[in-house]
């Protein structure tokens, strides 16, 4: 069967970015376009799948057609992925199923939101719309309060500690000062994260990621056309990805995501590499609990055994055998819904090249993983890359 | 004689043939509804107390001040309107004040006075009324979740009664469509026992909480959800309810409530919240 790999990626920076959609993705294609090193023009692409929530509803139906006719895709077949936050992790899934599938050999996948042109309480509204509506929302629940939920119980559970959510914080915001790209690029102390705003008890304004706007892009390539593009692809060793229930008193346990330990097993599997083979890992961290039990679920710690990972900062940029979100993750980096997914691939993408910003490079990387979450784990993309192909 | 005790978060009183619920709140020297009460939950209320005591009932009259659905939704009690020829043989009585009557018609009795009188803070007390009357305004449009009128009665019953299917070996709550091998649930719902166990929970702060509380929740400081495991197995998250005065644990009983949720497009939600006991 073909092999599939990313041939080109690029996003946009994360934060209060000053254009609106069609800016946004055309910026992030761009730079996805250029990051080719052969020639390549749009007009080559097959297939293209965008993720996006369509955050505010501006362009609720036929975005994704609207981005290509923005991008140069004039009539590429695109359609846009819906799956809450792993809206693009299940678009880059689908490109290479596309390719897997002999139909297609130049795909685009992408991910885009706009969420900084809303009213506070219009954002309220759709950063709470990929729960259980009817029976999440009638109990005062949003993702902060679910993830809240889950961060107690595992405090309950396994004995781990608001501390260790707070070294999480810390070390992501230590790795997003080093991307450019970040939303927020700033360093914190110990001290100060600990102390922030109480948002939904125990998790603080520390503990949460930020609203972002962003758009990320990048192209996946058949094995047999590869060679016209680049000498130093970055191979999709395995992909894997399910569901689960969407509300939280739903499932059995409220301390692992079985979405997450599902798409990994199929993600390992088809690599042929387990977690102690990945030098890097670009994890869902909306909240810092998700980070926490993400080290759980894709292997790296034993069950409950995440928030003594975290206290040792085992994640930390070339301190262990995995460093957790180089990038800064979505605590640090940033959080445009939908842009996400591919935003990890990004990440990745110039890691395993090694060609990310000097202080930020993970040591020797090999392989990697990507892990994208749609709400509080209703759904799920795991991603395994290599240099080599498997 | 009367008897009487709290029940479901409001003082109770009750003979054979009457009982009277009143709020514990007063304000200005006159009994007023707490922040999330109203007549509508109070009939639930003595419905639900008379049917614990063993009474009959089956058809109820009731001002238009009760909502008639929502009682038929939380207690399977029809209340008699112009549009059916049930005669009701108990009446549904509300006051000028904070009170509702459940009584037998034609019977005579004395309503007892409570010494119970909680002065709410005067402040409070009037925020809260105006929030919910801006709430309810017709012209005011929520940024919150849109539950249709649809969406949430079709789940009403399940949502007020704990009404439960039966999938393979247990009870499951909320109710669910098909199971794994592609079956419907047996339709003979049960309803589970109304309290459970605290088994986590968060406080939100006012700008956390979903924008449909967001004329409320500030006044409240804030909102609590609690993740239950209900006494009969199933799990759910539920608000928090008169907790004022405790500080809410993992492993803390609770019961269940009727209570208003919030208000949209001028119609009140109700639900299920938990109470601590």
């Amino acid at each position: 069967m073909v092999d599939v790999a990313v041939v080109g990626a690029g996003q946009t920076k994360y934060g209060n970015h000053p254009l609106g959609l069609k800016g946004m993705w055309a910026e992030a294609a761009e730079r996805a376009f250029a990051s080719i090193d052969g020639d390549f023009s749009p007009s080559m692409v097959d297939e293209a799948f965008i993720g996006s929530l369509a955050f505010g509803g501006a362009q609720l139906g036929n975005t994704a057609a609207l981005l290509t006719e923005h991008s140069g895709m004039d009539g590429v077949p695109v359609r846009r992925v819906e799956n809450a936050c792993a809206s693009s992790g299940f678009a880059f899934r689908d490109a290479w199923m596309a390719i897997k599938s002999g139909q297609a050999d130049v795909v685009v996948a992408g991910g885009i939101e706009k969420m900084n042109d809303l009213t506070p309480e219009r954002k309220r509204f759709w950063l709470g719309v990929s729960g259980d509506t009817e029976w999440e929302r009638l109990a005062g629940l949003t993702f902060p309060g679910t993830y809240a939920l889950m961060a107690r119980r595992h405090f309950h559970e396994y004995g781990s500690t608001h501390d260790d959510l707070v070294n999480i914080s810390v070390k992501n915001h230590a790795h997003g000062a080093l991307n450019p790209l970040a939303h927020i690029q700033k360093q914190v102390t110990f001290e100060k994260a600990a102390s922030g705003f109480m948002v939904a008890d125990p998790l603080t304004l520390y503990d949460c990621c930020p609203t972002s706007d962003g758009a990320s892009c990048v192209i996946l390539a058949a094995d047999h056309v590869v060679k016209r593009f680049t000498d130093s692809p970055v191979w999709v060793r395995g992909s894997g990805a399910a569901s689960d229930n969407l509300a939280l008193h739903d499932r059995p346990s409220i301390t692992q995501l079985k979405a997450t330990q599902q798409a990994a097993k199929l993600a390992y599997g088809q690599s042929g590499l387990t977690a102690n083979d990945i030098d890097l890992a670009e994890v869902h961290d909306c909240f810092t609990i998700a980070e926490l039990m993400a080290t759980e679920d894709l292997g790296f710690a034993e069950r409950g055994q995440g928030g003594e990972f975290a206290r040792e900062q085992r994640g930390m940029l070339n301190q262990g055998n995995v460093t957790i979100n180089p990038s800064g993750g979505l605590k640090s980096k940033g959080h445009p819904l939908g842009a996400t997914g591919t935003g990890q691939v990004v990440e990745v993408f110039k890691q395993l090249r090694h060609e990310v910003e000097q202080g930020r490079q993970v040591d020797d990387a090999e392989n990697a993983l990507t892990h994208n979450v749609g709400g509080s784990g209703a759904t799920c993309a795991v991603h395994v890359f290599g240099r080599e192909i498997a | 004689m009367m008897e009487s005790d709290v029940w479901k978060g409001y003082l109770a009183a009750w003979t054979e043939q009457c009982i009277m619920i009143q709020s514990p709140f007063v304000h200005k020297g006159i009994r007023v509804f707490g922040p999330d009460s109203d007549y509508t939950t109070f009939a639930i209320a003595a419905i639900q107390l008379h049917l614990q005591n063993g009474g009959l009932l089956s058809v109820v009259s009731a001002p238009s001040e009760i909502e008639p659905s929502i009682v038929q939704y939380a207690t399977g009690i029809e209340i008699s309107t112009m549009d059916n020829d049930s005669t009701p043989e108990w009446d549904l009585l509300i006051g000028d004040d904070a009170t509702v009557v459940l009584a037998l018609n034609n019977s005579s009795f004395e309503l007892p006075e409570f010494e119970t009188k909680i002065e709410v803070d005067a402040q409070f007390h009037e925020s809260m009324m105006a929030a919910w009357k801006k709430e309810l305004n017709i012209s005011n449009v929520s940024q919150g979740a849109y539950v249709s009128m649809a969406l949430y009665n079709e789940g009403a019953n399940t949502r007020m009664t704990l009404a439960s299917d039966v999938f393979g070996n247990g009870p499951v709550w909320p109710p669910r469509q098909m199971d794994s091998s592609g079956q419907r649930p047996d339709v003979q719902r049960q309803p589970l026992q109304t309290n459970g166990i605290v088994e986590s929970w968060t406080a939100l702060s006012a700008a956390g909480a979903p924008s449909e509380f967001s004329l409320r929740a500030p006044l409240l400081e804030g909102l609590t959800t609690v993740y239950v495991r209900l006494t009969d197995g199933p799990h759910g998250v539920f608000l928090m309810v008169d907790d004022e005065e405790h500080d809410i644990s993992i492993g803390n009983s609770v019961e269940f409530v009727i209570r208003r949720i919030y208000g949209q497009e001028s119609v009140v939600r109700y639900g299920l919240k938990a109470r601590p006991i």
